[in-house]
């Protein structure tokens, strides 16, 4: 295997522009990046610098003006919306601030939603689910609704419903921007393990530079470019600096 | 129309007007105290257009049954009262001879010209009367010689030149005097229609089967002076008094006076009391009576008006209910999705008065604009039901409908339309106005603070002190119900409940609170306001009692006990009113656990409400009462830990099962009740609610089971997997949904099955009777052979097999005796006598007839041992289906005969049948009681669509000598078109009408259909709140599950996937609410029928059920949820991914 069949994520000069109708703003002006296979990336920025903006549009879940990202060597670009879903649903998890979870669903509903969408049999569909609430420690509130669980909770459902059916990326939106910060570190240990365990690749975008810390390597961007990369030693330095002010 | 359901429209129409100005007032008032908080209401009107929309379309509902009820009432009044007006024109009052008080044979029932020409000097200087016409009349066939086309039964009168020239005598339709000498004749414009006549034609007038010629000089319009009665006898003609007398033979004599006011046609009519009395004074000693006819018939009219608006607006509180539970629901969304805003607001200082205030300017722009839409969509209603009314009553209804709305009616309907919304969006409004500071800016679920007596017996009685003393006015106003002895206890109740609402508006007031507590903030002013501005209501209603509530909240609130005494604890449970006393005494802001309290006061009304119904004899009242008493079991079971699940399934199973049970099952306890078509309504609310209940509590295991069905498509999964999920957690919505939905489709299921089953009882090929030609002959030119007169018009009759004949001797020449002592006069005494028809057959007839029986006497074991009887005894008699029944008919008269019920193997009983010519009796032996569908038969065949009894025609001759009626059936030989004989048979007989009764019977089910279309189609509008609801929903749903929409898209739901979900949603709200009225609807309708409860005879029938046209409603009511819903899951699954993700 050559080091370019081993890059899973592959973006070339991606521009996306927001158009209000009275404002266009430039979200990402030219931004590339290669992912490679169970690397683990943080994007890190102040507020409005194209982070989010960068995950919706290399993970299919946003249309971008020009550039090209291929994920495993599919060009998302060009592929039609009903195929882009089941690429998604196929390939990819997810997991936001926000749990994004189903209020009327109970917990194990929620992680086998991907399996079902993706055609699995509803009796498999509940086991695998079950299996992976066991992997992040829920299996005992697998019938509980969102709404039962606590915030840790919640995102340790999002997690599994993301890992359930073991996709080659998960892309996590501010995974602990809504966690205190011991379930924090709880859910980054839980993300690293997994990935470990999987070799899942993860593309995690987060404010806080222990999060970046626990990743492979930390890309930085700043109005709507990428404009410095760090290792993951570099980031644990600064992390280390940020806890100790 | 002037009054609807007894009251006056003038005192609604004022009520209405001033209750609208008055919430406009009070909206007004917000405006200028709030104009922030106004404003902050009123923008959220065009924030989502397609919404604001939809809202429009669901509150315009109540406003649309309003005004098509109105307008239908005000174009059949308006209708009737022109075609009044313009066939009496200026005749004002009617003179005859009064035969109820003194019987005379009929051709001795004459006024001579000599007593009018006394009356008319008498009353030479009367200042209100115009003119006096002495009238000779006769119902004659009339054969036209150049058309060769008949009418068997024309008016033909005369009067004299003279007597009519005060009125303007005869004018043609140019407005041509007409003047009559000798043989000419001058035809109205309905019989020149009819026998095809124009001037200068030859006519034949047969009298006594003899022909005159005469020449048509005229056509005039037709009204009295023309032959014109009403407008079921219009077709007749004029002729030259003394022609027509030597015609007749009768002489000097009328038959009938004409009195006309002065002024016009419409002018007169206000001078008829002040005629009428000096009339009577007149005639008083005489044998003659006078009938302010014009008074009457537009009185009639009036009736006819009211009465169609009092059916359309029963058969629209379905709707309106719909509509009622669509407005709640769409202000509680509105609060929904609102309610971090009112967080803020309410964070940020807003009272919960000003969220109030906020949310009425917004209601008031949504009601304001549906009320506008709804009166005008309803004024379309209105247009449409005349034409189909017009298009299937067709010749039938005798009268032309002109469309007419009176702007009285349309205010009327406008105001109720606002008045209505205005209190389910204040309801609303203060229901959100209660949210949780925290929860609402959090957007959290709302938790109730926890109650330590919860579920205790001490909580309960908290809650029964103050559900007694909070509404001691419903409960008050329940008692008086029964009698005096319930106004005794009611009145003390009814005090209380004026004042207690002020109490407990006051009671969380700084003003209530102790002296430690209190700030000085003054006690709420806009009551005063009230009081002083509102004439009448509010000097009597609102001022006294909000200054004694006051009064006591002062005196009361520093002198608080620690605990109630006992004796007061105790007796709040035995002497009601002391229960207020308990609730003054409470502790300051006591928590009050207000669902229990409601339930507790809705209890004892519910108790009260039973009790009165039973004394009298109401099964509304009744079934109403045990109804609420089931609501107060549920929410006590609950307040008792029950779950809620089993609590409402349990109650709600046995109160349905309650409505099923047959009235003759609860008679041996409850004795008679009666019921009329307010029990259509209240079994639908009380029997969909309790279907909507079961399903709700249960849909965890209704939902999921429709969805077992879907799960067998496998690409379907992921969409039936929340398309359940989410209405089962929103139970609240979900069940008001399917109420609306449920509570027109019963409507409808009811309707259809009732009609279906009605008609196959009436109107089914039985009512042909074994025969397939009817004929009416002229009863001046009685046929006495029917086959020979046939004959020798050149008839073939070789088609005939069999011929009957009856002689009909109608209601007026007959009096027969009131056994069963019924009232049977207008002015609610008994008479003796009643009046009937009397069908009088030959043995033709009982040879050929195949008729069926309801009920036979004792000793007959067959149907064909009555007819056998019938034919070799003398004075044996059947009697119709409806004499027995209570209903005398939409505005049936009092006079005609009303027997008990019979049963099957009755015993024979006599009936006395007088002569009111001669004074003699014949007395008759029933022994049968003929069913409906042979009601049918004889109906069909008489001009008047009369039943009566039947006899032979022996008897009849016998016992009325005079009578002159006649009719003759004929039986066809098999592929014989009964259409075209008919026609053979009235083409050669002049004086005769001849049809088929194949074609009669269909035109009255194509009558029928066409009521039951318009009925149908009224009450089917309804199924727009259903759908608006769904639409409403849908909408709603993808604004808040938008992040959700989202989420779904991101980990692999389709587009079509998440569309499909919407639709399904939808779907199986749908398909509950629609299950839900069809089988709640087709099952009552069946144990009415089996039972006997919709009507003696109503058991007997196989029921039918109408599959095909509850398909199409059920069709229609599914289809229009699905399109409705299309556009909401369109926008849901276009949502963008990204985008939504971001949405909070």
């Amino acid at each position: 295997m050559n080091e370019f069949d081993d890059v899973v994520i592959d973006a070339r000069d991606v521009v996306k522009t927001y158009d209000t109708g009275t404002v266009q703003v430039q979200a990402l002006r030219g931004v590339s990046l290669q992912v490679r296979r169970g690397e683990m990336v943080a994007i890190m920025g102040p507020s409005g610098c194209g982070k989010t903006t960068l995950l919706n549009c290399f993970s299919g879940l946003d249309e971008f003006d020009s550039g090209t990202v291929l994920i495993a060597g599919q060009d998302i670009a060009h592929m039609p919306d009903d195929r882009k879903t089941e690429f998604r649903a196929r390939d990819m998890g997810f997991v936001f601030q926000t749990y994004n979870l189903l209020p009327v669903l109970s917990a194990v509903e929620n992680v086998e939603l991907p399996l079902i969408v993706s055609g699995t049999r509803p009796k498999v569909a509940r086991e695998l689910a079950l299996e992976a609430l066991d992997r992040v420690g829920l299996r005992a509130w697998a019938n509980q609704r969102p709404a039962q669980l606590s915030g840790g909770q919640r995102q340790r459902v999002t997690i599994a419903r993301a890992l359930v059916n073991h996709p080659s990326i998960v892309w996590a939106d501010e995974p602990t921007g809504a966690l205190d910060s011991k379930t924090a570190n709880e859910i980054m240990d839980l993300i690293v393990e997994l990935n470990a365990a999987e070799r899942q690749t993860c593309v995690i975008v987060t404010h806080d530079p222990k999060v970046a810390a626990r990743c492979h390597r930390t890309i930085h961007m700043a109005d709507g470019v990428i404009v410095r990369e760090d290792s993951r030693e570099t980031m644990q330095t600064a992390a280390a600096a940020s806890g100790a002010e | 129309m002037n009054e609807l359901f007894g009251v006056s429209m003038t005192i609604i129409a004022s009520v209405c007007v001033a209750v609208t100005a008055l919430i406009f007032a009070a909206i007004g008032w917000i405006a200028w105290r709030n104009p922030v908080m106004f404003k902050m209401g009123l923008r959220n009107i065009p924030r989502r257009k397609a919404q604001t929309a939809l809202i429009v379309v669901g509150l315009m509902l109540s406003t649309l049954i309003m005004s098509a009820a109105f307008g239908t009432g005000d174009t059949l009044t308006s209708s009737v009262s022109s075609e009044v007006y313009s066939i009496l024109g200026e005749a004002d009052e009617w003179i005859s001879w009064d035969a109820q008080k003194n019987p005379a044979p009929q051709e001795e029932q004459v006024i001579p010209l000599a007593t009018v020409d006394d009356w008319k000097q008498r009353l030479a200087g009367d200042p209100d009367i115009e003119a006096i016409v002495p009238l000779q009349r006769e119902t004659l066939p009339v054969f036209n010689t150049r058309t060769r086309l008949n009418e068997p039964s024309a008016r033909i009168v005369a009067f004299r030149e003279a007597d009519a020239a005060a009125l303007g005598g005869l004018r043609d339709t140019s407005g041509a005097a007409v003047q009559l000498t000798g043989r000419s004749i001058a035809i109205n414009e309905d019989l020149a229609r009819q026998i095809d006549a124009n001037v200068g034609d030859a006519v034949l007038l047969f009298y006594q089967g003899q022909p005159v010629e005469f020449t048509v000089v005229a056509i005039t319009p037709s009204n009295v002076l023309s032959g014109a009665v009403d407008p079921f006898a219009m077709r007749g003609g004029t002729v030259a008094f003394d022609t027509f007398a030597q015609l007749t033979g009768r002489g000097d004599v009328a038959d009938a006076v004409i009195v006309s006011n002065v002024g016009d046609a419409h002018g007169g009519l206000k001078r008829s009391d002040a005629v009428t009395e000096r009339l009577e004074q007149l005639l008083e000693g005489t044998p003659y009576r006078v009938i302010p006819i014009k008074q009457q018939l537009v009185a009639t009219a009036e009736f006819v008006g009211s009465a169609f608006t009092a059916i359309f607006v029963v058969f629209g509180l379905f709707s309106i209910a719909a509509g009622i539970l669509l407005i709640f629901l769409i202000f509680v969304m509105l609060a929904a999705e609102r309610k971090p805003e009112i967080g803020m607001a309410r964070a940020v200082g807003a009272k919960r008065r000003q969220i109030v205030e906020s949310f009425l300017a917004e209601g008031m722009g949504y009601d304001l604009g549906s009320a506008v839409v709804g009166l005008f969509a309803g004024m379309g209603v209105t247009v449409a039901m005349v034409q189909v009314i017009q298009y299937f009553g067709g010749d039938s209804l005798g009268l032309n409908l002109t469309v007419q709305f009176t702007p009285r009616s349309m205010v009327t309907a406008f105001c109720l339309g606002i008045i209505a919304t205005f209190l389910v969006i204040l309801v609303a409004s203060w229901r959100a106005s209660r949210t949780n500071i925290t929860a609402a800016i959090r957007d959290l679920p709302e938790t109730s603070p926890v109650d330590p007596e919860a579920s205790t017996w001490r909580g309960y009685y908290r809650a029964a002190i103050n559900g007694i003393a909070a509404f001691s006015l419903p409960i008050g106003a329940s008692f008086f119900l029964f009698g005096p002895p319930g106004a005794v206890l009611g009145a003390p109740l009814i005090v209380i409940g004026l004042i207690s609402p002020w109490f407990y508006l006051l009671r969380n007031s700084d003003v209530a609170a102790p002296r430690a507590r209190r700030t000085g903030e003054p006690a709420p002013r806009w009551p005063w306001l009230l009081g002083v501005f509102l004439p009448v209501v509010g000097w009597l209603l609102i001022l006294p009692w909000y200054a004694a509530a006051l009064l006591l909240v002062r005196v009361v609130r520093d002198r608080k006990p620690e605990a109630l005494p006992r004796w007061l604890a105790v007796g709040a449970l035995a002497a009601w009113p002391l229960a207020f006393v308990a609730a003054l005494l409470q502790t300051w802001r006591v928590r009050v656990p207000w669902t229990a309290a409601t339930a507790i006061a809705f209890g004892i009304a519910g108790v009260a409400l039973t009790y009165g119904g039973l004394d009298r004899d109401s099964a509304f009242f009744f079934l109403l009462g045990v109804s609420t008493i089931f609501l107060w079991a549920a929410v006590t079971l609950r307040y008792f830990g029950v779950s809620e699940r089993l609590a409402f399934t349990a109650t709600s199973a046995v109160l349905l099962a309650l409505w099923y049970v047959p009235s003759q099952w609860l008679e041996p306890i409850t004795g008679p009740l009666e019921g009329d078509i307010e029990m259509f309504f209240l079994s639908g609310v009380v029997m969909v609610t309790c279907g909507v209940f079961i399903v709700v509590y249960n849909a965890d295991v209704v939902l999921p089971a429709l969805a077992s069905l879907g799960s067998r498509f496998g690409r379907i999964v992921p969409a039936l997997k929340t398309a359940v999920a989410y209405p089962l957690t929103s139970r609240f919505r979900t069940g008001m949904t399917m109420a609306m939905i449920g509570l027109i489709m019963f409507s409808l299921v009811m309707m259809s099955t009732i009609n279906t089953n009605f008609a196959s009882l009436f109107l089914n090929d039985e009512a042909k009777g074994g025969f397939d030609v009817v004929g009416s002959v002229n009863e001046n030119n009685p046929i006495d052979d029917l086959g020979a007169a046939l004959a020798a018009a050149g008839v073939d009759t070789s088609p005939v097999e069999a011929t009957g004949i009856a002689r009909v001797a109608n209601p007026q020449e007959v009096e027969v005796q009131n056994r069963d002592g019924f009232v049977n006069t207008d002015d609610g005494t008994v008479a003796p006598y009643s009046r009937v028809k009397v069908f009088g057959v030959d043995d033709g007839f009982l040879r050929a007839q195949d008729l069926k029986l309801k009920f036979r006497a004792a000793g007959y074991a067959t149907d064909a041992d009555v007819w056998a009887a019938l034919a070799s005894q003398p004075n044996l008699a059947l009697v119709p289906a409806d004499i027995t029944s209570s209903q005398q008919g939409f505005g049936g008269s009092n006079l005609r005969l009303r027997l008990k019920p019979l049963a099957d193997g009755f015993e024979p009983f006599t009936l006395d049948l007088r002569d009111p010519g001669t004074g003699e009796v014949t007395t008759v032996t029933v022994i049968g009681q003929l069913k409906e569908s042979a009601d049918t038969f004889f109906a069909l065949g008489s001009p008047d669509f009369g039943t009566g009894l039947v006899i032979t025609g022996q008897t009849l001759a016998q016992a009325f000598p005079a009578a002159r009626g006649q009719m003759f059936f004929l039986k066809l030989r098999p592929g014989t078109d009964s259409e075209a004989f008919a026609k053979q048979v009235e083409g050669a007989l002049v004086q005769a009408s001849a049809d088929s009764l194949d074609k009669l019977l269909s035109d009255q089910q194509r009558q029928q259909t066409g009521f039951l279309l318009v009925f149908q189609g009224f009450m089917g509008l309804g199924l727009i709140v259903g759908i608006a609801a769904l639409a409403v929903i849908a909408s709603r749903a993808v604004v808040e599950r938008r992040q959700q929409i989202g989420m779904l898209r991101a980990i692999g739901y389709q587009r079509r996937m998440v569309a499909l979900s919407f639709l399904m949603e939808s779907g199986f709200i749908a398909i509950a609410g629609i299950l839900v009225g069809l089988v709640l609807g087709l099952s009552l309708a069946w144990v009415l029928f089996t039972t006997g409860d919709f009507g003696d005879g109503t058991e007997q029938i196989d029921f039918t059920v109408p599959w095909l046209q509850i398909a199409v409603i059920c069709g229609i009511a599914f289809g229009a949820s699905m399109l409705m819903t299309v556009l909401p899951a369109r926008s849901a699954s276009r949502v963008p991914v990204a985008e939504a993700l971001r949405y909070e």
